[in-house]
């Protein structure tokens, strides 16, 4: 089925083809379950994790 | 500087940023329930975004592409009046580009939108004098490896 004529002939606006996101596979690897996995991830992600980074 | 120019460039300073995702659903994996929609317009009537535009892409199994327009799309229900505001942002040639991360045999909607809240940040950014140089989104699968190296080092540590 084509796009509309108004698509046709523009100039777009992605750039460059795509490339898929290379993580996906980590999370259907095998190790703690999703529910275990989420209550780490939301630690992670609060307010005083733990050791401040050094850059 | 006319008035509309003036009001041209307002606008511009207050659009927000502008995203895409690209959700594949593999072959034989999809299951609309209309859940998806529903939430879509959750975020659209909460102010949260503003949908730009909508297209679904259908990649065969020999790779070729195509594109199917929202108002192609039998039963929209709630999502008739979104489709009667897209602004078809997206060119022909977008679609092989998006389409690339599309596995074959899969089906991937792509949405197009305005974080609308973020808009009065970005604003204010650009008053100040900032401009935005780098985004990026980090994927909770990310920050799973990161933890997960963590505890890795953590443990030969001991």
């Amino acid at each position: 089925m084509p796009v509309r004529p108004a698509r046709v002939g523009r100039v777009g606006v992605i750039g460059a083809p795509v490339a898929k996101t290379v993580v996906v596979a980590k999370a259907v690897s095998p190790g703690p379950s999703p529910v275990a996995k989420t209550a780490v991830v939301a630690a992670a992600v609060t307010p005083g994790r733990g050791v401040r980074r050094r850059i | 500087m006319t008035s509309t120019e003036q009001d041209a460039v307002r606008s511009l300073d207050e659009l927000g940023p502008v995203d895409y995702v690209v959700i594949e659903f593999p072959a034989g994996q999809s299951n609309f329930t209309g859940e998806m929609a529903k939430e879509l317009l959750a975020l659209v009537d909460a102010g949260t975004i503003r949908v730009i535009d909508i297209l679904i892409l259908e990649k065969s199994d020999d790779g070729s592409i195509d594109a199917i327009e929202l108002s192609d799309v039998g039963e929209l229900g709630e999502l008739q009046a979104l489709e009667a505001e897209l602004a078809e942002l997206l060119a022909a040639e977008d679609v092989a580009h998006l389409a690339a991360a599309m596995d074959p045999g899969s089906v991937a909607g792509v949405l197009v939108y305005e974080n609308l809240w973020a808009a009065p940040f970005a604003a204010a950014a650009r008053r100040s004098g900032g401009q935005l140089i780098a985004n990026g989104r980090i994927p909770i699968q990310a920050i799973i490896a990161s933890i997960e190296a963590d505890e890795a080092a953590s443990a030969e540590g001991d």
